[in-house]
């Protein structure tokens, strides 16, 4: 079993380390680290339903999909993750309270009552510190988690705000929970460095077959191959939601304008646009040439730029228009 | 544990009916009882031709991913679509309506690595 040395804070680098250390080594691995401020959904959701894009937009904050499944989670410095990656017989593999177990012992060494609840959280006195998911590779299992120590919690409720009424699709959705912080809620205070040095040997002692490893150059090599192909694309991280109906409904120039889209790996294929509750015909230009386009405002932006908006009605401030698509 | 005859299994859970050239496959009613309620199947590989072991799609529950694997190489001609708006049919009904994908078979020889009924339960118990 390796105990992996990763001090980036690259969240497209860190996930796809993930990746790489289950797909393409045969070992059991344990991997302590942080990503600076980034958002990070579950395999099977819808991105831009599980997330405050405006927010997102103005802070620049990165967001990926993962492998595992389950809901949306917000990451920064202040925020510890734990990955296992796990060898065992096939239907011993999904075992959320044993892959937890050091962890909550950790935990409770340093006098803090965490215990497993539910499916998959660890939570004290019924607040959430830290959530749990789980993906299946052939023999093996990732088990990861996050731990809340002092994160950004304004930031955290800001940037995963849901807008769940506007799509309609069968993708999984978030649980919200309310949750703390670790440093206020541990009896002694430290800092977080001490916090994540005491899990290393913490983990290190339970484990004592552990090596550390520092990822090589080749290592590094394959893990920013999958980080550029996969996690840093559009294609993935949104692209891959589940089919869903955006609807959205803005006052634009005093008149109601409300729109449909249904949107398939991404791409929108049909495109319903009414004004003051009438419906424009589809065969409206505008409805028309989003047929084909990426539900993406960059994308969605270039077509509006093209067109001319003077003959659509009230449809008069491209900007304004942008906004009713997302 | 149900365990019908008439289909064929594989180590990672999965049964085969062969009808012709054509496998329909989905998972064993003791792997729908390991994974729980499932809430969302992908299937994105619909013609297309993979090879033995190859990732096919996903299923989700609890939380946890798992791959799903070709147990014979082939092209995917079918998604059960029904899955997409009621994955649980998987759960209710994991030999019948929760089928999950129809593949051409390319090469018959693999169908001799299928594990009978009994072969399958030897695994599990």
């Amino acid at each position: 079993m390796l105990f992996v040395e990763n001090p980036s804070l690259d969240p497209y680098f860190n996930i796809a380390t993930e990746e790489y250390l289950l797909k393409h080594l045969d070992v059991e691995v344990i991997m302590v680290w942080r990503s600076k401020p980034s958002i990070v959904v579950g395999k099977h959701q819808n991105t831009l339903a599980e997330i405050n894009l405006p927010y997102v937009k103005k802070h620049q904050i990165p967001v990926l999909r993962r492998l595992s499944g389950g809901g949306t989670v917000f990451h920064d410095p202040g925020n510890i993750n734990f990955t296992f990656i796990k060898k065992a017989p096939k239907e011993k593999l999904i075992d959320f309270r044993a892959h937890t177990k050091p962890v909550i012992d950790f935990l409770q060494s340093l006098n803090l009552d965490a215990r497993f609840q539910g499916k998959n959280d660890l939570r004290v006195d019924g607040l959430k510190i830290s959530g749990n998911a789980e993906h299946v590779y052939k023999d093996k299992v990732l088990h990861h988690g996050t731990l809340l120590f002092d994160a950004n919690l304004q930031s955290l409720n800001e940037a995963i705000k849901s807008r769940e009424e506007n799509f309609q699709s069968k993708a999984v959705k978030s649980v919200r929970s309310t949750v703390a912080n670790i440093s206020s809620l541990l009896p002694r205070k430290m800092d977080r460095e001490t916090f994540m040095s005491l899990l290393k040997s913490f983990l290190l002692e339970r484990f004592s077959s552990c090596e550390l490893y520092t990822l090589s150059t080749q290592d590094v090599k394959s893990i920013e191959k999958i980080k550029q192909e996969k996690y840093t694309s559009w294609d993935w991280n949104y692209g891959w939601s589940p089919v869903y109906v955006f609807s959205h409904q803005k006052i634009i120039n005093n008149t109601p304008v409300s729109v449909t889209l249904k949107v398939k790996k991404g791409v929108i294929l049909s495109a319903h646009i009414s004004e003051n509750n009438q419906s424009i015909n589809d065969s409206h230009p505008l409805a028309e040439s989003l047929q084909g386009v990426e539900h993406h405002p960059d994308k969605v932006s270039n077509l509006l730029s093209e067109m001319n908006f003077q003959q659509y009605n009230q449809l008069t401030d491209k900007w304004m228009l942008l906004e009713l698509f997302f | 544990m149900n365990l019908p005859g008439n289909l064929k299994y594989t180590k990672d859970h999965e049964w085969i009916k062969i009808e012709g050239d054509v496998a329909i496959i989905g998972i064993t009613d003791f792997a729908q009882n390991e994974l729980g309620d499932i809430v969302y199947i992908e299937v994105n590989t619909v013609g297309e031709t993979l090879e033995q072991e190859e990732t096919f799609g996903t299923i989700e529950a609890v939380k946890t991913v798992s791959d799903l694997f070709m147990p014979v190489s082939g092209e995917v001609l079918e998604f059960n679509e029904k899955l997409e708006g009621a994955p649980e049919t998987v759960n209710q009904d994991p030999y019948e309506g929760g089928w999950i994908v129809k593949v051409k078979i390319s090469d018959n020889s693999e169908l001799e690595d299928l594990l009978d009924a009994d072969a399958y339960k030897a695994i599990i118990e």
